[in-house]
């Protein structure tokens, strides 16, 4: 079999596996987690192109996803906007913040531009929580619609109250986030993108507007993770300044790191990797009572960095059967 | 001018001089070592904890200032130790992108493991002074804010000092101007790194108790300090030493009012609005040389 | 000049208080290789940056094409033909070397960054898989500065000598009326140095204007047609090779090198 073959093949499997697996689980706790898994699969996803492939160290991402959230959610609480052009809206304001949010990347990098991007997660933090006519602050905003029924005849519609269904329009959206990225990425601007990561003056002198460049890729990557965001608000029908947080960005930099940052599967393994196992853990947690998910992250966080750089995919792609895309030097889309 | 805005001025001063403790040695390993330990305040968050087992064998002015020794020390060790395991290996990395996100790891892992060894609960340090206040005329304040203004100052002065006279403290200095021309000149770049980060997270460490003192000790508390000597040391320039301690008392008094006259809710974000701009408008920093190209 | 592509008036460069370069004029024609040359420190590489667009002068003018381009922005005097080379190479480290000539080979001047995303959803915008004719651009560039041999490895796995012809392949690929090249033959082995010279001649060859900074004077006298001395920033002499080369300021400014100029 050539590269070729076996890639699409696994790419088939893959997709099949994917799409009849919320058929065969019934099991509302096994759905839920796969619903969550495809949420984080595209914020690591969305993230990694911004980080991983343009090397705009960015750890306010989750101030994207909160931003989605909650445009969609007041859209519809408040003005009673379909939910469906809530996740175009979330995605579009998430966008605009992120071109907003690349302005300081056009002088800044390394430690000064992340320190500006959590500031501006921070500080749209505290207005989700002291905004309260309009965010309910720490209450949060409930009772949040779900994505409405699409009719298919006259008296039978397509619900997305349940998990399965609403699992379907994650995957769907998920598909097209990768689907979209991956072209991108194997296209002029992902090779653009990569040469502004490694030498910002040398893509410069062959003619790269980096200043352009990183504007646009900031408004993309914000653009996935504000619908992640606002179809995660239709799926809880709960959102709180949390999803704003700190802790939120950590866990998707610790998934795409553990993956394999700049790469294109690896963000996708580390969310599914990581989300899997958090909930694992929490069934041993709360045999022996501790709490040791964080610790656990932190810790996974060291060592990927520490002695594999390139995550689990790097460790992947040593194993023979594995595809390859490139020639000697190439893994993965990298 | 109000004796609010006064009290105001002085409460300020007195938080930005711990800010300012505290930003010196995350300024100093940047200086150095061009790294941005995101794990700084934690080293702080060790320090409290640190004073406040020491406090509990040993409680009043005795007690603190033994806390405030052994904090220093054994928070200088757990930076050495935290230096060779995690950040040296990490020198040569091609991005600081690796470096940054280790120590962001780093944060995670100490944050979690205090709320793993120690309660949620906030520990309040007992005021060694029993709380006696002092009048000073417009404004007044605790005898306890007052020392802990008058020791950040002290040990602020001290490792001035150091750094000035002293023939390794002038090592630290030109390694920091250029490293590669203090290697050239014999200097043991190993050992300077060594130092630095001890001598960093050391002054972490005392910024640690003063903090822990001034609010409370929690298991998460360093997330604060982090961002807030983040802050200070973009203001003041990254590496730039001097830059810090302005820096801090800055962002001290810029809080405080920011807080009493503005809004309470917004008043940590008021330390971001501010390296915005400055980063908007003076990337190298309020007191930095401008880099050429 | 009918033919003359760029020049330079009272250019002057400030770092601080350091005058880097200085009152710098002079004129380059369509088609000839020129060399720069000058002691350490004379402001060679900096006046590179200058007319490449890395920052803008502190004072003076440069006309490109009839056009005034001081303080444009590199990458807009890249699209209008001004190419570099750096004395510290700037290859993408984590491409592959066929990667780094593709990044060069997208027409810029038409496809900006969002025209370039949004393309790359229904077409394969620049994908060296589809487009036949940039792959053959690159194998060709590849091919005319031997590294068809390296041509899927990263480039950071590059042997140095490489790099630097890498980085030649890379400035030819976006296509420039106007190289410049900063110390392409430093570390170099003699072999590699002649290599390097048949190179620089068929770029020229090719109708492709050249200043070159070079300390190895065994290709700067070869290949110059003209020769340019900076020392201390100032321009000191311009001329024929073997009339500058005699000049006894410039003699002079290399005192103590003289070593150095016989290299
Ligand atoms: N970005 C900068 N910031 C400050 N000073 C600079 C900068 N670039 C160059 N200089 C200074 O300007 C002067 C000229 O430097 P330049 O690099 O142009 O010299 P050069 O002729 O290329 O030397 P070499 O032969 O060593 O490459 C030097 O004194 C250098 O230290
Ligand atoms: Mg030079």
């Amino acid at each position: 079999m050539t590269p070729r073959t076996t890639r699409r093949l696994l790419t088939a499997a893959g997709l099949a596996a994917f799409f009849t697996l919320p058929l065969v689980v019934t099991d509302r706790y096994f759905l839920h987690i796969l619903v969550m898994t495809g949420i984080f699969a595209i914020l690591t996803s969305s993230w990694n192109l911004l980080t991983g492939y343009a090397g705009q160290l960015n750890l306010g991402h989750a101030a994207f996803y909160g931003i989605g959230a909650y445009t969609s959610a007041i859209l519809a609480t408040r003005l009673g906007i379909n939910p469906w052009a809530g996740l175009l809206a979330g995605g579009l304001l998430a966008a605009a913040a992120g071109f907003l949010l690349g302005i300081p990347s056009l002088r800044l990098s390394g430690p000064y531009l992340a320190i500006t991007t959590i500031g501006f997660a921070e500080i749209l933090r505290l207005v989700a929580m002291n905004w309260v006519d309009l965010t309910r602050g720490s209450l949060g905003l409930y009772g949040i619609p779900p994505l409405t029924p699409i009719p298919i005849t006259s008296n039978v519609s397509i619900e997305f109250t349940s998990e399965r269904n609403f699992l379907y329009v994650l995957l769907i959206v998920l598909l097209l986030t990768v689907w979209a990225i991956r072209r991108m990425i194997r296209s002029g601007f992902g090779v653009t993108l990569k040469a502004l990561r490694d030498d910002e003056v040398g893509a410069e002198s062959i003619g790269v507007d980096t200043a352009r460049f990183k504007l646009t890729v900031f408004t993309i990557s914000a653009f996935f993770a504000g619908v992640a965001g606002a179809l995660f608000a239709h799926y809880q029908r709960l959102i709180s300044p949390d999803t704003l947080s700190l802790g939120e960005t950590f866990a998707i930099l610790t998934m795409t790191m553990l993956g394999g940052l700049g790469t294109l599967t690896g963000p996708i393994l580390g969310a599914v990797i990581l989300t899997f196992f958090s909930e694992w853990l929490r069934f041993v947690e709360d045999m022996v009572k501790l709490d040791v998910r964080m610790v656990i992250y932190g810790l996974l966080l060291i060592v990927t960095i520490r002695f594999m750089r390139e995550g689990v995919v790097g460790l992947l792609v040593k194993l023979p059967w594995w595809p390859k895309t490139l020639g000697k030097g190439g893994s993965d889309g990298r | 001018m109000d004796s609010l805005f006064l009290q105001q001025v002085v409460n300020g001063l007195i938080i930005g001089s711990v800010y300012s403790l505290i930003a010196i040695g995350l300024t100093m390993i940047f200086g150095v070592m061009r790294i941005s330990n995101f794990a700084h305040g934690d080293y702080a968050m060790v320090g409290a904890y640190v004073a406040v087992f020491v406090m509990m064998w040993l409680p009043g002015p005795l007690g603190w200032v033994n806390a405030l020794l052994a904090a220093a020390v054994i928070v200088a060790v757990a930076g050495v130790v935290s230096e060779l395991l995690i950040f040296r290996p990490l020198l040569d990395r091609r991005t600081d992108i690796d470096m940054i996100m280790v120590s962001i790891g780093l944060f995670i892992l100490l944050e979690n493991l205090a709320q793993f060894f120690f309660e949620a609960r906030p520990r309040m340090l007992a005021d060694p002074f029993g709380g006696n206040t002092v009048d000073l005329g417009l404004v007044s304040t605790s005898q306890l804010r007052l020392f802990c203004l008058a020791f950040s100052c002290v040990a602020i002065a001290g490792l001035q000092v150091f750094l000035n006279r002293s023939k390794t403290g002038i090592a630290i200095r030109a390694t920091s101007q250029n490293s590669r021309a203090a290697r050239l000149m014999g200097i043991d770049i190993n050992r300077i790194y060594t130092l630095t980060f001890g001598l960093g997270s050391a002054m972490a460490g005392i910024g640690g108790v003063l903090y822990g003192t001034l609010f409370a000790v929690y298991p998460t508390m360093g997330a604060i300090p982090t961002l807030k000597a983040f802050v200070v040391t973009i203001l003041g320039g990254m590496g730039n030493i001097r830059g810090a301690i302005f820096g801090g008392f800055i962002l001290g008094v810029a809080e405080t009012l920011g807080g009493s006259y503005l809004a309470m809710e917004y008043k940590n974000a008021i330390g971001f609005v501010i390296i915005i701009l400055v980063l908007l408008i003076r990337p190298q920093g309020l007191f930095g040389q401008r880099e050429g190209v | 000049m009918a033919d003359e592509i760029l020049r330079t008036d009272g250019l002057t460069k400030y770092f601080g208080g350091l005058c880097a370069v200085g009152d710098v004029s002079f004129a380059l024609s369509d088609g000839e290789i020129v060399g720069l040359i000058g002691p350490n420190g004379a402001g060679k590489t900096t006046l590179v940056n200058l007319m490449s667009g890395a920052f803008p002068p502190s004072s003076g003018t440069i006309h490109y094409n009839g056009r005034s381009v001081g303080g444009f922005k590199a990458h807009r005097l890249n699209k209008m033909g001004i190419a570099r080379t750096f004395q510290v190479v700037r290859i993408f480290k984590t491409l592959t070397v066929l990667e780094n000539i593709q990044a060069s080979l997208i027409d810029r001047r038409r496809y900006g960054p969002w025209r370039l995303a949004l393309t790359s959803l229904y077409k394969r915008a620049y994908s060296l898989d589809a487009d036949a004719d940039a792959r053959q651009e690159a194998e060709r560039l590849l091919d005319f500065v031997g590294l068809t041999d390296y041509r899927d490895e990263l480039a950071e796995n590059l042997p140095y000598a490489y790099t630097k012809r890498l980085e030649i392949a890379r400035a030819l690929a976006t296509r420039p009326r106007l190289l410049l090249l900063d110390e392409p033959s430093a570390g170099l082995n003699p072999r590699e140095l002649d290599d390097q010279i048949g190179i620089i001649r068929r770029i020229n060859g090719q109708g492709v204007a050249i200043l070159i900074i070079e300390h190895v004077m065994k290709v700067i006298m070869s290949i110059s047609h003209r020769l340019i001395v900076l020392h201390y920033g100032k321009k000191i002499a311009e001329g024929a090779p073997e009339a500058v080369y005699r000049d006894p300021r410039v003699v002079e400014a290399y005192l103590g090198g003289d070593a150095h100029v016989a290299h």
